[in-house]
């Protein structure tokens, strides 16, 4: 990872608990965000987000598939993270999956809601074909090219952004058939079935350095980390995940505290997202 | 199937001995040495380079007296389109190992001893010609890591379908099943997949070669135009 | 300029699949009219001021008309032939041959790729409505590019599109405005029916009555077929017509493993011979209802009528599983399903040769009538049209398209396409038998014959010093062929040598020397597969100069070939081979009689007939050894017309007796085959192309063995050699007895077929009738391409020439092995056609006895083969439409048919007199009848 020597690490927490950043940031603002749709034209929907040297991308690809018994009125959405070792050498061969996994696991608690699907950012209902029989199986993954740090907001961000840019084919389940049979279906070439993802929560980390925390942390930031905290927020202010990472205990006043910040947060972020997405939507149906 | 109509035109509208369209950019991955993107078409690849740098793993160093190579291909899992659930297969290792064997003979690796040289390469897209890309992309993220190298390596694929010899294949026509050559110029590299008679071999050789040419061209410009962009910052 | 199309498609597995393909948009496609001043005319084709832009369906509907001479200065657009391509692959191909046809002026603009006329598609469009915009897109393009220079006109005949066009400002007609405009009447005929979705011109022109009825049931939507496909109550393949009997159909399906009987029109449902279709399975208890189906349903009689007894089962009626049931006790399950097509997945519809069924003329003339196409093809259904020229047509064969079939008809509905001659006519019945069979008999065009050599050819001094060419001009090399043959491909001939072997040589004409890989002639050649032998005439493979003169191997002339050698022991050992291409100089063309009086004539001592007999000694221990190999002799009955070179009319027809001269050639030419066979596998093991024959199935065999237990016959079938033997043993009174066998033996064998090595097994190579491991076919290449194409094989084992490129693409060697099995197929139905049609003139003025063999019990009578003209028909005890058969009883077991009074009987095999008349039931449908004496 990042190796800092002593000074360097003096220099950056002294900047964190004096509010000035070693990038001159304040501990409450972010890098600049980009944010490109249908950047991978194969998939349903895609979309890259840059956050300062942080690059990654997602995409969302739509496979037919069955719905679980459990679950019989509702598709099923996946998330898949991969890091990809252009981001950092040690991702290369097995390296990058103990973090893939780990960041895999932290994006499925925040945007797809519990195991009955219930508080998830889509509506898994709207991904039902026939009942029982076939529904959507949405795919997301996730990839980076460029780490520098604050991955998981950036991945939130990008797939939300994907999945606002996704567009699947409207099928039709053609001619009745037996209750245990599997039945055709036929795509319509024409039409396309979008989401709402105004639901889709943003992912805000605050990672604690010394006895402060900061948001939107860079790599080099979160060498220095005791702990972090990733809290996902809809647009009604509501908290749909919480992850915490790193080692070190937190007084539970400090997380509350936390919380609060993260939800305020939350708002300029979304709001930001917000009109990257449609910027970069409306700049993607220019193109084509 | 057809994949040249009467007319001369192929699926995707380009003539015999028409590249598709190529999108180059030079340092996209903030934290490598040095990176590049390149595209042809729908096919995207990433390369990153990191190095010449300490030599990661002891064992893997055969030579002391010049640097260590390695490489890494990639495909990211929606750059196919079906989904692809296996990261590492036969494929992708063999052409790690074609692509490092290019870049080794081109890099002056005597002239930096005792380091070791990584060069990634990360598919976005697949729409074929993967090989070719990669190489082309690890050239532009070589150069942008100031990686001294003997010349530019370039590589383009040419093909044979019916009985016409087509450069560049998209995956359409990459999958007919035909012969197909990617060569790579300077150190020569070039694999086939089906049979080819000497004389056929040849055309397409030479299509595959002037490619490469117009791709080499492409590339110097791009370089040329990053430098006066250094330049120009430097002098700012 | 650079856009990207998406679509999405469901894949084989049922997933869906986004796909996206780049689309390059290009300045550099130009309009293709001589007059435009800013485009590149050097491909131009258009050069009429008035320029017609055609619609999909005008293509795919009006193909004859488009063909015809009258339509001209033609855009075919990009889009159009895309879907034509998808639509119909043959009218595909015409329209595509049109383009290219440097007669008639059809351009191909490349719309979809022109950056003014590409068309993004827009949502909720459809795949329709997007084609028939950029139909129209281009269309406009062309208005205004061109300006005032031309005029443009899009002709369509869809309703919608025309509209659209109109309020766009594009002139649009309909095919039958357009062709009203041109103001040639007789074209009109050649327009297909309109159908239900298109324009049709006058509305009530209906003079049906009003009242239709369903005769069919409704197909079955696409969507339907294909869920019901996936799940297993529909099956697909492709719907084969019982020649014999037209009301009954075979289909084929993977999915079920036998073959699905159709029994009637009803249950094939509209569908053609040829057509895929989707057919489900009728419940068990109505799997045997074929009699009273075919006899009740239809008003058409189906007619037995005399034709040549058939050489193989592919010639023979196929046999019923009827019988069976009868014979054997009641409760026997029904040996074959039965179903009934649900939907028709793509047709095979095409053209067909016939005649008008007679009508009296409708009052008034020059108005259009009505009239009933009836096919010389028995399988298929009368066709109705509409024609304005009844008057000409009604004695005349001529060639219908099929355009549709609706529910409510019982016949398809179809439109005129041309004449080709009086019915009855020698020319044109024979022109029939070629189109029906599907012969290219039209002349070799001019781009095939500049690939010919310079006339006169000789040998050059350069294939003299060539080093692959040995030169065997010192050799004492001859031929022995049928008389007056003029492409002979084969020479042989036989040295003593010092150690008392012989040197024997097969020597072939080189065709590949002059016939090179990917040149128009090859392709011509590849495309006709064969010659084509009819009693007055010869369609060539080759052009006439290869085949007759540089090809042909004649005598005294100096000749390239392609050589087998073999050394053989004096007991037809082979100690070696040897291939090479060589120079030879044939001393004697024989003919077999020649051959066969020189060998029998102990005065000769000349140099050639010793060579003669000692290769005579040879070819019978060779021949011989492949018998006790477990090779059949089989027979057919081979008949020969003499033919009045000045009429052309047939004079005399007899056997063709077989001498043991033609028994040595072939002989020797088989050993040929299978030397060569075994030197290309071992080279290219998996894209030779061989030739194999399948071993007969026992259901195969059955109605031999039916007819040998009759007679108290056993026949033991277990193997070749088996039934190579028990055939032997067959030895009744008469001489003609055995022949008779074998020729029952030999119908029931379905031939032999080329195939691509790497596409079967080595023990599926095996050919059952020559018992032997390998076989292939290399000894004619002036009339087979399949020779050719072993020539090539041969010749790049050798290391002389490389594999053309067409080797290495395993799918395309497998269409060239397919190809060559249809032209060869239908070679031999055309000679078949051609020798019914001769005996037909023969007998037509000259009633005829003869003694003829009872081969088959039916219910109201039986059918004879009459051994002398090589002919079979049947004989009726019962007139026809007289049910009451009860005069007669049929006796399965003894295959005899008995009067009731036990007076009279007849049973298999025995001899008759019967008396052979031609008779005209309907005027100039003149057919042969068999009665008995």
């Amino acid at each position: 990872m990042v190796g800092i020597s002593v000074g360097e690490q003096h220099f950056l927490k002294g900047g964190i608990a004096q509010d000035l950043r070693t990038d001159g940031r304040k501990r409450l603002t972010y890098r600049p965000i980009s944010v490109e749709t249908g950047v991978i034209p194969q998939a349903n929907g895609s979309a890259r987000v840059k956050i300062g040297g942080t690059d990654v991308i997602a995409s969302v690809k739509a496979e037919i598939g069955r719905p679980s018994s459990l679950q019989p009125d509702k598709g099923k959405v996946s998330v898949f993270i991969d890091c990809s070792p252009t981001a950092e050498p040690t991702f290369g061969g097995r390296g990058g999956e103990e973090l893939s996994s780990e960041l895999a696991l932290a994006l499925q608690r925040c945007l797809l809601g519990g195991k009955s699907g219930a508080g998830a950012g889509i509506n898994l209902s709207s991904l039902l074909i026939k009942e029982g029989k076939i529904c959507w199986d949405l795919y997301i993954d996730g990839l980076v090219i460029s780490s520098d740090g604050n991955l998981l907001d950036a991945l939130g961000a990008a797939m939300k952004a994907a999945l606002t840019n996704t567009a699947i084919p409207k099928v039709k389940v053609s001619a009745e058939v037996a209750d245990d049979e599997q039945p055709e279906i036929d795509i319509s070439d024409e039409e396309y079935q979008q989401f709402d993802t105004s639901s889709v929560p943003v992912i805000v980390t605050l990672t604690k350095v010394g006895a402060h925390y900061i948001v939107d942390a860079t790599a080099e930031e979160e060498s220095q980390m005791s702990s972090a905290v990733s809290i996902s927020v809809n647009r009604v202010g509501h908290i749909c995940g919480f992850t915490k990472r790193g080692g070190s205990g937190m007084d539970p006043s400090v997380i509350l505290d936390m919380i609060s910040v993260a939800k305020h947060m939350s708002e300029t972020l979304m709001n930001k997202l917000d009109s990257e997405i449609s910027a970069a939507e409306a700049c993607e149906d220019d193109e084509s | 199937m057809e994949y040249v109509s009467p007319e001369g035109l192929r699926l995707d509208g380009r003539r015999f001995n028409e590249m598709r369209q190529i999108v180059a950019e030079i340092g996209v991955v903030s934290k490598a040495d040095g990176s590049a993107v390149f595209e042809m078409g729908n096919t995207k690849v990433i390369a990153a380079v990191y190095g010449p740098r300490e030599i990661q793993n002891k064992s893997q160093q055969l030579k002391h007296d010049r640097a260590l190579v390695l490489c890494e291909y990639s495909m990211a899992q929606f750059s196919t389109g079906d989904r692809r659930r296996q990261k590492q297969d036969r494929r992708t290792t063999e052409l790690s190992l074609v692509i490092r064997q290019t870049m080794e003979a081109c890099i002056l690796t005597e002239l930096m001893p005792h380091s070791q040289i990584d060069i990634f390469l990360q598919v976005l897209q697949a729409d074929g010609g993967t090989r070719s890309a990669c190489i082309n992309a690890a050239t532009l993220a070589l150069a942008d890591a100031g990686i001294p190298m003997r010349d530019l390596a370039v590589s383009c694929s040419a093909g044979y379908l019916n009985s016409t010899p087509l450069l560049d294949l998209n995956y359409v026509e990459d999958s007919a099943g035909g012969a197909d050559v990617t060569v790579g110029i300077l150190p020569k590299t070039d694999k086939m997949d089906a049979k080819l008679p000497m004389e056929t071999f040849e055309t397409v050789f030479a299509l595959a070669s002037e490619g490469c040419k117009a791709i080499a061209e492409r590339i110097r410009e791009v370089l040329e135009e990053n430098t006066k962009q250094l330049e120009y910052r430097r002098a700012a | 300029m650079l856009q990207s199309k998406v679509f999405n498609k469901k894949t084989r597995g049922g997933r869906i699949q986004k796909q996206v393909r780049e689309v390059y948009l290009r300045d550099d496609i130009y309009c293709g009219a001589f007059a435009c001043k800013s485009c590149d005319t050097s491909a131009a084709r258009l050069s009429s001021p008035k320029i017609i832009v055609l619609d999909t369906n005008v293509v795919l509907h009006q193909i004859d008309l488009l063909e015809n001479q009258a339509i001209d200065n033609v855009v075919v657009l990009s889009v159009v032939l895309d879907e034509v391509k998808n639509r119909n692959r043959s009218v595909y191909n015409r329209i595509r041959a049109l383009c290219s046809n440097p007669a008639k002026q059809f351009y191909v603009f490349s719309n979809h790729v022109h950056k003014d006329t590409y068309v993004q598609a827009m949502e909720r469009e459809s795949a329709n409505d997007h084609n028939d915009r950029a139909i129209r897109v281009a269309t406009l393009w062309y208005q205004k590019h061109l300006g005032g220079t031309s005029q443009v006109l899009l002709v369509t005949n869809d309703r919608e599109n025309k509209r659209k066009a109109t309020e766009e400002g594009i002139s649009a007609e309909t095919i039958e405005a357009y062709v009203k405009s041109i103001g040639q009447p007789d074209l009109l005929d050649l327009l297909a029916q309109p159908t239900a979705e298109d324009i049709t011109m006058e509305d009530a022109d209906d003079s049906r009555p009003s009242k239709r009825k369903l005769v069919y049931l409704e197909h079955k939507p696409m969507s339907e077929i294909t869920a019901g496909l996936h799940r297993g109550i529909y099956h697909q393949g492709k719907l084969r017509v019982n020649r014999f009997n037209p009301f009954e159909a075979y289909v084929g399906s993977e999915s079920i493993g036998e073959e699905i009987i159709i029994y009637g029109r009803s249950n094939m449902n509209r569908a053609f011979d040829g057509d895929i279709v989707a057919i489900e399975l009728l419940p068990r208890d109505q799997w045997q209802e074929e009699k009273a189906l075919s006899i009740a349903e239809e008003d058409e009689d189906e007619d037995d009528t005399v034709h040549l007894a058939p050489n193989s089962a592919d010639d023979a009626p196929r046999i019923s599983s009827l019988a069976q049931e009868t014979s054997g006790d009641k409760n026997a399950v029904p040996a074959r399903p039965s179903g009934r097509v649900v939907g028709v997945i793509r047709r095979n519809w095409h053209s067909y040769c016939g005649s008008l069924e007679p009508m009296s003329l409708p009052a008034g003339s020059g108005g259009t009538a009505h009239a009933l196409f009836v096919s010389k093809d028995r399988r298929i259904p009368k066709i109705r049209i509409n024609t304005r020229q009844l008057q000409n047509l009604l004695n005349m064969r001529i060639v219908v398209a099929v355009d549709s079939w609706d529910r409510q008809s019982r016949y398809p509905s179809g439109h005129y396409v041309r004449p080709i001659g009086k019915i009855g006519d020698r020319e044109t019945e024979t022109e029939v038998v070629l189109i029906e069979n599907d012969v290219d008999y039209s002349p070799f065009s001019s781009q095939v014959l500049a690939c010919l050599p310079p006339l006169p050819w000789s040998v050059s001094s350069e294939d003299v010093s060539n080093p692959v060419r040995q030169d065997l001009r010192h050799l004492l090399v001859f031929s022995v062929d049928p008389p007056g043959c003029k492409d002979i491909d084969d020479a042989l001939h036989c040295t003593s040598l010092p150690n008392g072997n012989f040197e024997v040589g097969v020597h072939i004409a080189d065709v590949t020397n002059f016939v090179h890989p990917g040149t128009p002639l090859d392709d011509e050649a590849s495309k006709r597969g064969t010659s084509v032998y009819l009693v007055d005439r010869r369609i060539d493979m080759l052009p006439k100069p290869l085949t007759e003169d540089i090809c042909s191997l004649r005598a005294d002339v100096e000749r390239l070939a392609f050589s087998v050698i073999w050394e053989m022991s004096p007991e037809a050992e082979i100690i070696s081979t040897r291939f090479t291409k060589s120079i030879i100089k044939s001393s004697a063309a024989l003919s077999y009689v020649e051959a066969q009086a020189r060998m029998d004539d102990s005065r000769l001592t000349d140099t050639v007939t010793t060579d003669l007999r000692n290769m005579n000694t040879l070819a019978k221990i060779m021949r011989q050894r492949r018998i006790d190999r477990g090779a059949l002799t089989l027979a057919s009955a081979e008949v020969k017309f003499q033919i009045d070179t000045e009429t052309h009319d047939p004079l005399d027809i007899g056997m063709y007796q077989i001498r043991e001269a033609n028994q040595m050639v072939e002989e020797f030419m088989l050993a040929a085959n299978v030397s060569v066979a075994e030197q290309i596998l071992n080279q290219f093991s998996s894209c030779s192309l061989l030739r194999r024959h399948p071993t007969p199935t026992r259901e195969m065999l059955e109605p031999l063995l039916r007819t040998a237990a009759a007679i108290g016959l056993t026949l033991d079938v277990s193997s070749s050699k088996a039934l190579a033997d028990s055939l032997d043993r067959a030895v009744g009174e008469d001489p003609y007895f055995n022949k008779l066998i074998r020729i029952l033996a030999t119908r029931c064998m379905t031939q032999a077929v080329y195939f691509c090595s790497g596409d079967l097994t080595p023990p599926e190579y095996h050919h059952y009738g020559l018992a032997a491991p390998l076989y292939t076919h290399f000894t004619s290449p002036i009339r087979r391409y399949a020779d050719v194409f072993v020539h090539r094989l041969l010749a790049a084992s050798l290391g002389i020439y490389k594999l053309p490129t067409v080797f290495q693409d395993r799918p395309q060697l497998t269409s060239v092995a397919d190809n060559l099995n249809y032209r060869h197929r239908n070679a031999q139905m055309a000679s078949r056609a051609s020798v019914e049609l001769h005996t037909l003139i023969y007998f037509r003025n000259r009633p005829t006895d003869a003694e003829a063999r009872v081969v088959k019990i039916r219910s109201n009578g039986f059918i004879v083969f009459v051994p002398k003209y090589g002919i079979e028909g049947p004989v009726y005890l019962t007139a026809k439409g007289e049910k009451g058969a009860g005069d007669w009883y049929v006796d399965e077991e003894k295959q005899k048919i008995v009067k009731m009074d036990g007076s009279l009987s007849y049973s298999v095999l025995q001899t008759v007199k019967i008396h052979m008349e031609v008779v005209e039931p309907q005027p100039n449908r003149p057919k042969l009848q068999l009665t008995l004496l």
